[in-house]
């Protein structure tokens, strides 16, 4: 909600800055944000009583006083008859109309009317809607404009089921589907009730004679509707979260105020119905209660003060104002209190727990610990598919009908993401995650389940290297692990992932209740203390890669090759390993095979940048006795 | 022997790596169990009635609608949109004075640059005689200096969850000068107390909850959360 900092503090006694009003407005939990004239608040659904100018000046009103009231029509209203039935008092208990007759709109409006429309960039539309919108900016309270000529002779509101087609006044077509609170004249439905009017009762430039409905709308009766049917409602969006019932009369006064402001009113007549269901909520005054839930220690004068500065009726019961839905109990009206003294400013308590020793789930930390070891990585994945068998759980409102159910395997997810790094040049890839798997047969069943996924090379070494991640190498790690009769090993085809990697992949899927428990009894957990690393932003571009032959003839040099290539850094060298160690016995020389990755950050580097930056790195060795690159 | 023999290039067995969410999460739930909270387990399926209802989520509430939430098995079930429902289950097994930490995998009807579907939440809650909002404040500092360092400054805006009452959001100040928001916290409901059999006018209780995703995101500089869920062996690498 947009609100202009002149009409927020038209509304107060004093005229703090923007900053002062920015600074109480947080410490009342109403998030916003300052564009020039505007503060751009974000408030929290419960406080739909602050949806207005009037409404988030109200509760300014502790710290900055209240100003006079708006000027409001303070004349007499002819009687007006109307043939309205309300079939449905439980979802609409109190309504109110107005009919005005005017000689002639005008779109010349008054600096406050205009300043709305201008400052808040919106679009004008006709004379008595454009006051609508304004009355709902200014004091929180809908209401809905039908041109009176428009109408047949009678007008009823029900909540009924329907499945009509309906033309709304932004000319949208929608069909109503099972229950809806409407407004129907001669059988004919001409208004969304507290979401959009119709298109063939509303206003228009040319309107003279104008029907003003005024209402409160059960919230739970209006909740969803607008997201249902597609339609952007500021109306629906307070009535969801409830307008204040005792306002209507003050509410179309104001409405009067303003066109007589601007034109001439011929006629002016209003009725109201109250059917008597709008609840008035009292809570006993208990400043001790008040004070064991914040931790205080208010008097009771002061309790008291705080309350009234927030329009509470405060006697020996509290009178909650008509416009504060969200207050129901003792806890709500600490809140109240702590938000005036200001969260900060109440003191901490200490408090301390009894310690305990416990740590749960010991062993899917174990196996997190022992596939980490043994050079696997963690990855997480979401949990949806497309895939679909008879135990499988759909998703009733699913983001995309290829996430439309929940997975029965975690074998699609990983190969997802070994595609995904295959594709970026990765040639040894080991994966395991560990999930819960939901599926319904006759019950809900969940079960824990732990997925592998490994191709390509054993490791980035020199003994490693050369060898690819096989069946063997896999029954290697996993020995104890599963039984023989157990360990079943999936084997992929590249083909089937749609890539051209001649690597095996392996795929491994077993339920964490069905590893033998002397797996993990053998396995210790290091206490490891995390460490929150300064993420590097990964590169997108492709990587190059480059493989160099060093020989060595002067053995005790040997190690300071290994140290300098353990610890080179270059801005575009992505990763340096050492992939073959030869030790010649007859010429007494060792070969270390160095591979070099590169990849830029912010580019694709050409041939010439990677061989000037090689040529760089291994230049510093070259300067080492007795190490040559054969054939440089 | 040759001078060759003595001469054997170190054997470097490359580790995998944690999930950095993963890591946080435990880091999380193990700065809870040193301030006293038990880890309790619940399902990621769950019913309205324990998602919702028993949360004091009312069912005009927006949380509860499509849009929001996902609803799987013909309306019957939803994905738990936060971790409170195990605090729940936990609280009807559990007589007080009780203190809970529960963690894990939540949904709700988000994609977007910010928004994902699946995210993951930390959450505890600690009933006793006599617990009140100065006690919650006290508690909220000590886990987030435990986060952020002694230095950081916090601040506490009132806020709307419809299971605590007082509510509070709470942010830090970062280096920029910005205040960034944390976690979310309050005085828990007395109707949510009562609804797990909980006498509210003896007991009272405060809870908070934290976004792991979020505190991942400053701890480790992350910028884009989606990054967190490509699993590209790069991201994944750096977080040993």
């Amino acid at each position: 909600m947009k609100v202009i900092y002149s009409d927020l503090i038209s509304f107060l006694e004093q005229n703090p800055t923007k900053e002062d009003l920015s600074n109480k407005l947080f410490q009342l939990g109403h998030e916003h944000e300052i564009d020039g004239e505007v503060f751009n608040m974000e408030l929290t659904p419960n406080r739909g009583d602050c949806l207005s100018v009037k409404g988030l000046a109200r509760d300014l009103y502790a710290f900055f006083g209240k100003s006079k009231p708006t000027f409001f029509f303070e004349g007499c209203y002819d009687d007006l008859k109307l043939d309205f039935h309300n079939l449905s008092t439980l979802d609409c208990p109190k309504i109110s109309f107005l009919e005005i007759h005017i000689n002639k709109p005008t779109n010349n409006y008054k600096h406050y009317l205009d300043n709305y429309f201008k400052v808040l960039n919106l679009s004008k539309t006709n004379f008595f809607s454009d006051i609508s919108n304004f009355i709902s900016y200014e004091l929180g309270q809908p209401t809905h404009c039908y041109d009176a000529n428009s109408l047949k002779s009678n007008l009823v509101f029900e909540n009924k089921k329907s499945n009509e087609k309906f033309k709304t006044l932004l000319d949208s077509d929608i069909r109503l589907e099972g229950k809806n609170s409407i407004f129907s004249s001669g059988n004919e439905i001409i208004s969304l009730a507290g979401v959009m009017g119709g298109k063939k009762t509303s206003c228009s430039e040319n309107t003279t004679k104008v029907l003003i409905e005024c209402a409160f709308f059960n919230p739970e009766s209006i909740a969803g509707k607008s997201i249902k049917y597609g339609l952007k409602s500021d109306a629906a969006h307070k009535f969801e979260r409830g307008v204040d019932p005792s306002s209507q009369e003050y509410v179309l006064r104001r409405f009067t105020e303003i066109i007589k402001d601007h034109t001439e009113i011929i006629s002016a007549k209003f009725c109201s119905y109250d059917y008597g269901q709008v609840p008035i909520t009292q809570i006993n005054f208990n400043e001790k209660r008040i004070n064991k839930i914040l931790g205080t220690n208010i008097t009771k004068k002061e309790y008291k003060d705080y309350l009234c500065a927030l329009s509470f009726d405060v006697k020996e019961q509290i009178t909650v104002p008509s416009f504060r839905h969200d207050i129901k109990n003792q806890n709500d009206l600490a809140e109240e209190v702590a938000r005036l003294i200001g969260y900060n400013n109440i003191e901490s308590e200490s408090i301390t727990l009894p310690k305990i020793e416990q740590q749960s789930n010991i062993n899917i930390q174990k196996l997190r610990s022992f596939l980490v070891k043994t050079g696997f990585s963690e990855v997480i994945n979401f949990p949806f598919s497309e895939k679909k068998n008879k135990i499988s759980l759909s998703i009733d409102n699913p983001l995309d009908s290829n996430k439309g159910n929940l997975r029965l395997t975690l074998e699609d997810s990983l190969l997802g993401n070994v595609s995904y790094n295959l594709r970026r040049q990765k040639d040894s890839i080991k994966f395991f995650e560990i999930s819960d798997i939901y599926s319904k047969d006759t019950n809900l069943l969940q079960e824990t389940y732990l997925g592998i996924v490994a191709t390509g090379r054993v490791g980035h070494n020199h003994n490693d290297f050369a060898k690819k991640i096989d069946i063997i190498y896999l029954k290697s790690l996993f020995h104890g692990f599963f039984n023989d009769s157990e360990f079943k090993v999936k084997e992929i085809t590249s083909n089937s992932l749609g890539l051209k990697t001649k690597d095996r992949i392996f795929f491994i899927e077993i339920k964490i209740s069905d590893i033998d428990n002397s797996f993990f009894d053998d396995i210790e957990i290091e206490a490891k203390k995390i460490n929150f690393i300064q993420y590097q932003k990964i590169s997108e571009f492709p990587a190059s890669t480059r493989d160099i032959s060093f020989s060595i003839k002067n053995l005790s040099e040997v190690q300071n090759v290994i140290d300098y290539f353990d610890q080179v850094k270059s801005s575009d060298l992505n990763e340096c390993f050492m992939f073959d160690f030869y030790k010649n016995d007859k010429s007494l020389e060792v070969k270390m095979g160095y591979r070099f990755i590169f990849k830029s950050n912010t580019k694709t580097l050409t041939e010439n940048h990677i061989n000037e930056s090689l040529l760089k790195l291994i230049n510093a060795v070259l300067q080492i006795d007795g190490v040559s690159v054969p054939g440089l | 022997m040759s001078s060759l023999d003595n001469i054997n290039p170190p054997f470097f067995k490359k580790n995998g790596n944690l999930h950095p969410i993963a890591q946080t999460k435990d880091f999380l739930l193990e700065l809870l169990r040193k301030h006293g909270f038990v880890e309790v387990h619940g399902p990621e399926i769950e019913t309205e009635k324990f998602n919702f209802d028993m949360l004091n989520i009312k069912e005009s509430h927006p949380a509860r609608q499509m849009h929001d939430t996902f609803y799987v098995d013909d309306m019957e079930m939803v994905l738990r949109t936060h971790t409170s429902p195990v605090q729940i289950r936990s609280m009807l097994s559990t007589k007080p004075p009780l203190a809970f930490s529960s963690a894990g995998k939540v949904y709700r009807k988000d994609d977007d640059a910010t928004h994902l579907p699946m995210f993951h939440q930390v959450e505890g809650i600690y009933v006793d005689e006599n617990i009140n909002f100065s006690n919650l404040k006290d508690l909220i500092h000590k886990i987030i200096y435990s986060i952020f360092g002694d230095d950081v400054q916090i601040r506490f805006r009132p806020s709307y969850f419809p299971f605590t009452e007082p509510s509070a959001e709470v942010d830090i100040l970062s280096d920029s000068g910005s205040w960034l928001e944390i976690l979310g916290c309050g005085i828990v409901n007395p109707i949510v107390l009562n609804n797990c059999n909980i006498d509210s006018k003896v007991y009272s209780g405060l809870a908070f909850g934290l976004g792991v995703e979020r505190i991942a995101m400053l701890k480790y500089g992350v910028n884009d959360i989606r990054e967190f869920y490509k699993s590209n062996l790069d991201f994944l690498e750096q977080f040993k």
